[in-house]
């Protein structure tokens, strides 16, 4: 039995929560991590009109009766605009959906404070994925109920302050109040159990769940996250100010090219484009986009269900600590 | 605390000191041993003569177990590594190079080699020759880590590897250990926690600057000595890593290291040479940022000194003894080790 801030708040069995993946968050997925004990995520970009948001929301709810997360990235794009934001936020209040991983800009100043009250007064919980001290710190002062704290071996986009989960953790967790939840290099019971240790009450995966039954991803994605290591991936998109971290891959290689002789955002816009993300997740061809996943992917073996990889990794957490205890003669 | 390093050695925490170039001397070596940690000394500034007699000023300040490294990258390195032989050096800690050699010679006095490794494969292979146990760096740490962070490289080494894992970057207090031993880890290296300490001779000028950086001031990059290296984030470093390599300055600089090893400057010049171009080059690098770290431990000088350090200096808050720093991270692991035995009741 876990018992961490994360559990409390939500009233989840693990403190195991799925992180935001556009294309691959969708209700199914969603359903299935929280029906294994653990946090789904439904990531609100892959619906552009209201209609479609709530509709989703509605589906996941018909697969489970347990909480979930909808994460919203605030960061203008081509397809997604502010005011798609502030239409999240209105749904996910009305809704009230459990809880909101926010990324990118503060709330705040993105949407306003009325947008944190509004959630506030909804009852649902707000949590900011940071990088850095100084984001934590803001997000704690205007009222957010939680800090996902993201190390620079997080696949997506790490912040370029480049601070590792093992020293973020701690230096967010000793300087805030509000519960840390590590993310970045986590895909087992001894990442959890490690994150636990250094001050979080949970960890937020996203890499390590597409390589389950449930993730409606071209299998060859799956086996290839197997087949490769921790030193496959590379971060890249420096000289355009949004640093990512992807598996490394044909195209990659030709965006880190374009970069190291100046190539600018015209020239990178065709290679990054969301839609051949897309397309790489149905098609499985790795070498086509970039596929965001992190450091973690060298900890990946199998492709167990949802269920089946968090009640390992909770077994394995136990077991470690069991181990660590005896070690430090606890 | 008990782990397969603290009973391999002898000692009482599985704490170790990295052979950190100008800090790793013999007083701070003795203060870690004395305090129930290892020390490594580091050999690199030193020529064989040198490290002969800083072994034997070890041994007349503590009775406990100490280590020395070898960086086989360096010239001199494997002089160095015989003289540790020579003196039975319980602990020998190689890296940058192939130490199968030293393993065979020390494991014939009873003597325990340390590998420090950056990846599986490194680490694979030393176990094959028979080396007794890695420290593996994360990209957190100070001077030459690589891109895998701690968080995935302990857990991977330590379900690949029969020998114990050491953990290095990342780690300067209970919490981390916890972290580190949850990961599988059975003994932790820390640089830049223990450079900040009273007995460290690191100048007082970055003992005091450690405790005003954060975490996230640090650079990471090529520029500095050839290799991915972690420098603390000044502007000294900053114009260092802009400029890149100066080769007039290294010239210049490697007459200094030839004087302070003892060698012969032809003898270290055409030996440089003969090592080809790449690697001249990298000896040229290294010859540069040999002076700019010296000038920031010993002198503590802000505008030509560079400090290798980890992330980790934004969790350092203090600047204790080791003895004390030791006890108190004993206490703090054992404290974040309950907590989590709490929740997973």
């Amino acid at each position: 039995m876990f018992k961490t801030a994360i559990t409390e708040m939500f009233g989840v069995k693990y403190p195991v929560i799925c992180g935001a993946m556009m294309w691959l968050c969708k209700p199914a997925m969603c359903a299935a991590v929280s029906n294994a004990g653990g946090i789904g995520n439904l990531t609100a970009a892959n619906y552009e009109t209201e209609d479609d948001f709530r509709a989703a929301i509605q589906e996941t709810r018909r697969l489970t009766d347990k909480p979930f997360f909808v994460a919203i990235t605030l960061l203008p794009s081509v397809r997604i605009t502010s005011e798609h934001h502030k239409m999240y936020v209105k749904v996910c209040a009305e809704e009230r959906v459990a809880g909101i991983e926010f990324s990118g800009t503060p709330l705040d100043k993105a949407a306003g404070m009325e947008a944190v009250e509004l959630l506030k007064k909804a009852g649902v919980k707000m949590f900011h994925k940071v990088g850095a001290l100084r984001h934590a710190q803001h997000a704690e002062k205007i009222g957010f109920d939680g800090i996902y704290a993201a190390g620079i071996e997080e696949g997506g986009h790490p912040l370029s302050d480049d601070v590792t989960t093992m020293v973020l953790t701690p230096r967010i967790a000793e300087s805030v109040k509000i519960p840390v939840v590590s993310v970045g290099g986590i895909a087992d019971g001894r990442g959890l159990a490690a994150a636990l240790s250094l001050g979080a009450e949970g960890v937020m995966m996203a890499s390590r769940f597409i390589a389950t039954k449930e993730c409606e991803v071209h299998d060859n994605i799956k086996q290839e996250l197997i087949r490769r290591q921790e030193f496959d991936t590379v971060i890249y998109g420096k000289s355009i100010g949004l640093q990512g971290r992807g598996l490394k891959s044909k195209v990659l290689e030709e965006v880190l090219a374009i970069e190291a002789r100046n190539g600018g955002f015209e020239e990178l816009i065709p290679l990054l484009s969301g839609q051949k993300v897309k397309q790489a997740w149905e098609t499985g061809d790795v070498h086509y986009a970039p596929l965001m996943v992190g450091q973690s992917i060298g900890l990946i073996r199998d492709i167990p269900t949802c269920q089946e990889l968090l009640d390992r990794m909770a077994k394995e957490a136990i077991e470690q600590t069991q181990r660590t205890a005896k070690l430090c003669g606890v | 605390m008990k782990t397969r390093i603290t009973e391999m050695v002898g000692i009482k925490y599985p704490f170790i000191l990295s052979g950190m170039s100008w800090i790793s001397v013999p007083k701070m070596v003795a203060a870690v041993a004395n305090a129930g940690g290892l020390g490594i000394l580091a050999t690199g500034p030193m020529n064989a003569a040198q490290t002969r007699e800083a072994i034997r000023e070890i041994r007349s300040m503590t009775d406990k177990p100490f280590g020395a490294n070898a960086s086989l990258m360096f010239p001199g390195a494997a002089e160095n590594a015989k003289v540790l032989l020579e003196e039975k050096v319980p602990v020998i800690n190689f890296a940058l190079g192939k130490g199968d050699w030293i393993v065979k010679e020390a494991h014939k006095y009873g003597g325990k080699v340390f590998a420090t490794v950056v990846n599986v494969k490194h680490a694979k292979r030393a176990q094959d020759f028979g080396t007794d146990a890695v420290i593996a760096t994360g990209q957190e740490a100070a001077a030459h880590g690589e891109e895998v962070t701690s968080l995935v490289l302990i857990p991977h080494l330590a379900e690949n590897l029969k020998i114990p894992v050491i953990a290095a970057g990342g780690f300067a207090d209970g919490r981390g250990i916890a972290a580190a031993l949850a990961l599988g880890a059975e003994g932790i290296a820390m640089g830049t926690r223990l450079m900040t300490t009273k007995e460290s001779p690191l100048h007082d000028n970055f003992k005091k600057l450690t405790l005003e950086k954060d975490v996230y001031d640090t650079l990471f990059s090529k520029r500095f000595d050839g290799i991915l290296c972690r420098v603390m984030k000044t502007d000294a470093a900053q114009k260092a890593i802009k400029k890149g390599l100066n080769w007039p300055a290294a010239f210049f600089n490697s007459q200094d290291i030839a004087k302070q090893l003892n060698l012969p400057y032809i003898k270290l010049f055409l030996g440089v040479l003969a090592s080809g171009y790449s690697n001249s080059k990298q000896l040229a690098y290294l010859a540069n940022a040999f002076k700019a770290i010296r000038v920031a431990t010993e002198n503590g000088d802000f505008k030509e000194g560079v400090l290798p350090v980890g992330q980790v200096q934004g969790l350092i808050h203090d600047i204790p003894t080791v003895a004390e720093l030791f006890e108190r991270i004993a206490k703090e692991t054992k404290a974040a080790q309950a907590k989590v035995n709490a929740a997973l009741d």
